[in-house]
């Protein structure tokens, strides 16, 4: 029997594989930053045109599919995730990343149908890694196969996070006690990249064991929660229940130990969630 | 005038090069690791393999020279830079990163003459870029130019830390304290990459504004110092004065309005010097 998103798929990681190279072409030349929510809260034209190309590249030969994107949802469209096939879209995941010129930036898409997601397409296109994983089918960098760390001690772990500047003193001030507490479990060390994407494959290969966020979107996870799951590992809520892609948070793992771990040390503060309606 | 140390650099980078794909040889296999000071600081089995493969080959050329290696010091050699031509030795940069496979390795080695720093290698061997500085002449990425970032407003500057690797409380509060408020500047970002080397070989290359830690030690920073300062880039102490490469402790900025503005923010916290003598005496 063949497999009815294969074809997407394939369509997803060419218009990734472009979009990798337009993010390439702008590293080049002078990059002027706009704020999105806060000081710390960058996007760029870059952003935009990444995205326009996508959405057109994909609707031109799926015009009934649904698209959340992140510079789309800024500007008003809907984050209400539907039964539709619908493509998830992070046209530069770590713009901070991007505007300085930090080797972690990627484009990330997640697929899904009926709310399930399908496959998902990470591309991190500075270190030109493209990251695959299709249901049932594996995980893959560059084609090659990668799985999880296997890692169950938590005190030999390396653990992913970032640390960001909030307005909110008291979510601020949670925030990096979760990182202490994470720290002084003890684990082996603590490490902030820049782009949920490439830290959510970054678990999936092996190279960290954990990874676990409070205040992302879905289009930042849609993408790596297919791959971490195919290269075998764990992904849940940081209360410890099912992962739940609108719900802004996540803990991404080599293992359900290390995973349930995490969640016992960290306090959750609130971040909203992208299918809230805007007031 | 002949450059009397370009031999020496030359030397320098075939011999981290080399060490590097050792380190990338033994990326594949099993590895034994043991802690040394505390259950995140630690060593492997490569760490001493590419250590005494570096000083061997260099003694081999340069049988005069002093040499200060992070493996032989942890085995009691001593770690005092006299004006002899040194040879600063970090084998395996980033030794936590090399256990767990994630991307930022390095071999680094700086060389001093009268206690002043002549050049520097990083080689960060899993991106295969190799980073060099001599004093007077750039620095360099894959003979690429280096320039540090022309950003000089701290509020659109990144910031590189570390956690460290001292699980001390008293210690732990003080690097989050500091974190926390250079955090609340604000500035665009902290990122924790994992090796001191490549934080200031990233300085260098003008991806993130500063980079600063308490806790390193002289083969962690010695090559770095050169790489930022030849990118045009500053070099300072966490209190504000001039780097002390045997303090535990660097500021590596792009400038130093940055540099001054990190230094106001940090809360220095003791570190036992690099050079504190067997005797103990202060």
């Amino acid at each position: 029997m063949s497999d009815p998103w294969q074809e997407c798929m394939d369509h997803c990681i060419a218009v990734t594989r472009k979009a990798g190279e337009m993010i390439r072409e702008a590293l080049k030349k002078d990059i002027s930053v706009m704020q999105k929510s806060s000081p710390v809260d960058l996007v760029t034209e870059t952003d935009q045109k990444v995205e326009a190309l996508i959405i057109s590249t994909i609707r031109e030969k799926y015009p009934s599919h649904s698209f959340i994107g992140e510079e789309s949802v800024a500007t008003g469209s809907s984050s209400i995730l539907t039964e539709n096939p619908t493509w998830i879209i992070d046209p530069i995941d770590g713009t901070t990343n991007f505007v300085h010129r930090f080797p972690f930036v990627s484009v990330s898409i997640g697929f899904t149908v009926k709310k399930e997601i399908e496959f998902g397409v990470v591309y991190s296109c500075v270190e030109d890694k493209m990251y695959t994983a299709r249901r049932g089918k594996g995980a893959f960098c560059n084609g090659e196969p990668i799985k999880v760390s296997g890692q169950k001690d938590i005190t030999k772990s390396v653990v992913l996070t970032e640390i960001n500047f909030k307005e909110n003193l008291d979510h601020f001030k949670t925030m990096m006690c979760n990182i202490q507490n994470i720290l002084t479990i003890p684990v082996h060390g603590i490490r902030c990249p820049g782009s949920a994407a490439v830290n959510m494959c970054l678990v999936a290969c092996g190279s960290a064991d954990a990874y676990y966020h409070i205040g992302i979107h879905c289009w930042d996870m849609a993408g790596g929660a297919a791959i971490v799951t195919e290269a075998g590992g764990v992904i849940m809520d940081i209360t410890g229940c099912p992962f739940d892609l609108m719900s802004r948070r996540l803990i991404t793992a080599s293992s359900r130990p290390i995973a349930e771990q995490i969640a016992r040390q960290i306090q959750q503060f609130p971040c909203g969630r992208d299918d809230e309606e805007s007031s | 005038m002949a450059d009397l140390w370009q031999d020496a650099m030359d030397h320098a980078v075939a011999i981290a090069r080399k060490a590097g794909a050792v380190i990338r040889d033994h990326l594949q296999g099993e590895m034994t690791v043991m802690c040394k000071s505390s259950p995140a600081d630690l060593v492997t089995a490569t760490d001493q393999k590419v250590e005494e493969l570096i000083m061997a080959s260099i003694m081999e050329k340069f049988p005069t020279h002093s040499l200060i290696g992070e493996e032989s010091v942890s085995a009691g050699q001593p770690c005092i830079l006299t004006d002899n031509p040194t040879w600063i030795i970090d084998p395996l940069d980033g030794t936590t990163n090399f256990i767990h496979r994630f991307p930022f390795v390095a071999v680094s080695i700086g060389f001093a003459v009268n206690k002043e720093l002549e050049f520097g290698v990083v080689y960060s061997c899993i991106e295969d870029k190799m980073y060099t500085g001599k004093r007077g002449k750039g620095a360099f990425c894959n003979g690429k130019q280096l320039q540090v970032s022309g950003q000089t407003d701290i509020k659109q500057s990144l910031i590189i830390t570390e956690l460290g690797s001292s699980r001390d409380a008293e210690v732990v509060r003080h690097i989050f304290s500091s974190m926390q408020k250079i955090l609340c500047i604000p500035v665009h970002g902290i990122r924790c990459a994992g090796s001191a080397a490549i934080n200031m070989c990233l300085v260098a290359a003008g991806a993130a504004e500063a980079y600063y830690e308490i806790g390193i030690h002289c083969w962690d920073i010695s090559a770095g110092a050169v790489i930022v300062s030849e990118a045009g880039g500053v070099l300072m102490d966490v209190e504000g004065g001039p780097l002390d490469l045997m303090s535990r402790r660097v500021v590596a900025a792009n400038s130093k309005s940055v540099a001054e503005r990190i230094v106001k923010e940090i809360e220095a916290f003791p570190a036992e010097r690099d050079d504190v003598s067997e005797a103990g005496s202060a």
